[in-house]
């Protein structure tokens, strides 16, 4: 059963996505993440030397830290910040720079809706800005379900109060590659087909969380141009010849 | 997004590459010796990319990704900008915009004895080469070249430092002259120093001077070498009018 959306869109359309990179002057690296009316700054500073305490030393530390746009700062936050650490872990090459902070803040503009996917967006262009070696991307997408099964993509706040769940999915970003068969293979499955974070709230079923996951993977491949065009670099070509 | 569905791009050299893509596949490339620079990584018998940029090749084996940051990648044999943070018994501390802090021996001068060692105050400015840069250790700074003479390497008196870009660095480095600092030294007489790790020093005779070639550099960075000529034109027919 066809739902209509209120702005319009239909169940597998993403609204207007912007991202810019380098836009703070003293962040060592920063980029804004604007998916429709949602829109998340992230700055990241660092490396810098030295580690926690309770972090270990032989690997590099990332730091998270979650602004909202108004109100105090609470267990939401922390929740958020230990989300966005976690996947963030995953996709930086963590033995590269030994005993070194790296701090993420997530500053949050706007929020309507996708939150939680639009920051690790924007935290993954931030990253890429600042030079930190990652092993890949990591694309963010936010899938809601209605009560007839029904699957959106992309909600707005208004979409995701009145869903029955919804749930956010992050996925590692299509690669270009010069072998023929594609992606680097892990345990026989193309690495594309992995998850690296998954979140629901409500209560789904599990083919309804299935169908989110293979409606969410096909999504990211247009957020996945998006980004690789945003990240293309800056400089005048003809003048970086040296060698 | 436009759709390759059998063949693979032959090759990404001179192409923007993000983190994660696959660049190049060793199982084709038996008995080679290749030689990987920066961005670049080995994971089993793939070479995948780790920062975002452009992929250079230069003969016979090298490769490299070509990217523009605003911290530093410590490497052996650069010549960069540091500023002292500290002095211990046996080493300078100086900070040269990497993960770590940098030691600079007391006795890494010209003609250097335990009898004068320099005094350096916390926050001089001093042109060094980077000797060793191991990953997870400090990196080690000296004031001579290889063979021991002091080589314009030491204390930078007056002048004005800023902070640039890796990549604005690298350009103003490169052999032919660029076309800004050309363009500024026929007309103008002053004195430069580039650290590679994106920091430039101008000193000349009047401050007027140094004004003007430090915003003729900050604002080369995006310019090809025909609008760099002319920026430079201006900048210093507004000088020439109001002295």
């Amino acid at each position: 059963m066809e739902i209509d959306r209120l702005d319009g869109r239909k169940a597998n359309q993403l609204r207007p996505l912007a991202c810019s990179r380098n836009i703070l002057n003293r962040a060592h690296g920063s980029a804004s993440w604007t998916q429709g009316d949602t829109k998340v700054l992230v700055a990241v500073y660092g490396p810098k030397a030295g580690t926690k305490k309770n972090e270990n030393p032989e690997k590099a530390c990332i730091e998270v830290i979650w602004k909202p746009k108004s109100g105090q700062i609470g267990k939401l936050e922390r929740e958020h910040e230990m989300i966005v650490k976690r996947t963030l872990q995953s996709i930086c090459i963590l033995n590269i720079n030994p005993n070194t902070t790296t701090s993420v803040i997530v500053q949050v503009i706007n929020d309507d809706g996708a939150l939680l996917p639009c920051a690790i967006n924007a935290a993954c262009a931030a990253l890429v800005d600042a030079g930190i070696p990652l092993k890949h991307l990591a694309v963010a997408i936010c899938c809601c379900l209605a009560d007839s099964g029904y699957i959106i993509l992309d909600p707005t706040k208004l979409e995701e109060q009145s869903m029955k769940a919804y749930a956010y999915l992050v996925f590692p970003n299509s690669i270009l590659s010069v072998r023929p068969e594609g992606s680097l293979k892990v345990q026989g499955e193309p690495m594309e087909h992995g998850v690296i974070t998954s979140g629901t709230q409500g209560a789904m079923s599990v083919d309804d969380y299935l169908n989110c996951l293979e409606r969410g993977r096909a999504a990211t491949a247009k957020m996945s141009t998006v980004l690789r065009r945003n990240l293309q670099p800056q400089i005048a070509s003809d003048l970086s010849k040296a060698g | 997004m436009e759709n390759k569905p059998t063949s693979s791009p032959t090759s990404f050299v001179d192409q923007s590459v993000v983190p994660g893509d696959v660049v190049l596949d060793l199982s084709n490339m038996t008995n080679q010796t290749l030689k990987l620079g920066g961005g670049l990584r080995q994971d089993c018998d793939a070479i995948s990319v780790m920062k975002a940029g452009k992929l250079r090749f230069s003969n016979p084996n090298k490769y490299w990704v070509e990217s523009s940051q605003k911290r530093y990648v410590p490497r052996a044999g650069d010549s960069v900008l540091g500023i002292v943070v500290d002095s211990k018994a046996d080493n300078f501390l100086v900070d040269i915009k990497g993960p770590g802090l940098a030691f600079l021996p007391v006795l890494a001068f010209e003609g250097g004895t335990r009898r004068n060692i320099p005094k350096f105050e916390i926050g001089t400015l001093l042109y060094v080469r980077v000797v060793k840069a191991n990953p997870g250790m400090n990196p080690e700074l000296s004031c001579t070249d290889a063979s021991g003479k002091a080589a314009e390497f030491g204390l930078l008196k007056d002048g004005y430092m800023f902070e640039s870009s890796t990549g604005l660095s690298r350009m103003l480095l490169s052999s032919p002259t660029c076309p800004v600092l050309d363009a500024l030294g026929k007309k103008l007489s002053f004195e430069t120093a580039v650290g590679l790790n994106g920091r430039v020093w101008v000193n000349a005779s009047s401050p007027s001077t140094v004004i003007v070639v430090a915003n003729a550099i900050m604002n080369s960075e995006s310019l090809s070498g025909v609008q760099q000529r002319i920026m430079v034109e201006k900048l210093i027919q507004n000088l020439k009018l109001s002295t």
